[in-house]
């Protein structure tokens, strides 16, 4: 399991996730993961699931528990790139609507739009 | 039968992936499509993963047991685990129950076995351990070529 985490246009951390995400590899990257966000302040996560080749419930406790992180800040999390079977998994767990169909650069556009402009 | 086979680790989460990549093996002579297949990977990683962390909490010396058939194009398996057991099976299985939120699991893991097998079944008695035996038919490739073609 690898990661790798970006921080874009200040406040968007990007992390593209890579392999296979069980519950042996959240525990290995969650406080990684965790301690890097909590370096800045941020508006936005997003999850690019693109080179992910498995993830099953434990992905969903990650992403969720980040989305808990984030709740006093307002943070939005966005995921793209999710294989079929992931977008069931995340739609039966209730985050099917975080799931965008943009590229990493539409997102990051997107959110830019709504945050720096209207 | 066409095939069986048996696979036991101990309860230690590296063992996973190796139930995953063990399993893969075994239906590899089916044909899965890469969606059965990854929907198979999970159920089995999903099953795998509560008798390590729920039924042994990781204790390194609990043994998982694997039974697995081939009959056709279903295959049938039990993952098995002589734990502490569900207290409750019906109230496990409601989506987004965990006994364990402090450790970020979703709740998820029953709903998605349920939804990626044929059919599915538990098994568990306090301090006894936990079965959980479920089914899944994977479509001839055939098949779909035939429908296609008409």
């Amino acid at each position: 399991m690898k990661h790798q985490l970006l921080f874009v246009e200040d406040g968007i951390a990007i992390i593209r996730l890579r392999g296979e995400l069980d519950h042996h590899a959240t525990q290995l990257i969650r406080d990684e993961i965790s301690q890097s966000l909590y370096r800045g302040t941020l508006r936005a996560i997003i999850w690019n699931l693109k080179e992910l080749h498995f993830m099953d419930s434990a992905g969903i406790g990650l992403i969720l528990g980040r989305m808990r992180d984030f709740v006093p800040s307002n943070g939005q999390t966005v995921i793209l790139h999710p294989s079929e079977t992931m977008k069931k998994i995340f739609q039966y767990s209730g985050l099917g609507s975080y799931v965008w169909p943009t590229t990493e650069e539409e997102t990051i556009a997107e959110l830019g739009g709504i945050f720096n402009g209207q | 039968m066409d095939n069986e086979m048996t696979l036991s680790f101990i309860a230690i989460s590296e063992n996973e992936g190796l139930a995953r990549m063990v399993m893969t093996s075994f239906i590899s002579s089916l044909d899965p499509t890469i969606d059965e297949l990854a929907e198979f990977k999970t159920i089995v990683s999903e099953a795998v993963t509560n008798a390590i962390i729920h039924g042994y909490e990781e204790d390194g010396e609990g043994i998982v047991t694997i039974r697995a058939k081939r009959n056709g194009q279903t295959i049938t398996m039990t993952i098995s685990d002589e734990g502490r057991g569900i207290p409750n099976v019906e109230q496990a299985m409601e989506p987004l129950y965990t006994s364990k939120p402090e450790r970020e699991r979703s709740g998820m893991g029953f709903t998605i076995m349920e939804s990626f097998s044929d059919h599915l079944s538990v098994w568990s008695e306090p301090q006894k351990g936990t079965s959980i035996t479920f089914s899944k038919e994977f479509l001839p490739i055939q098949s779909n070529l035939v429908l296609g073609e008409r």
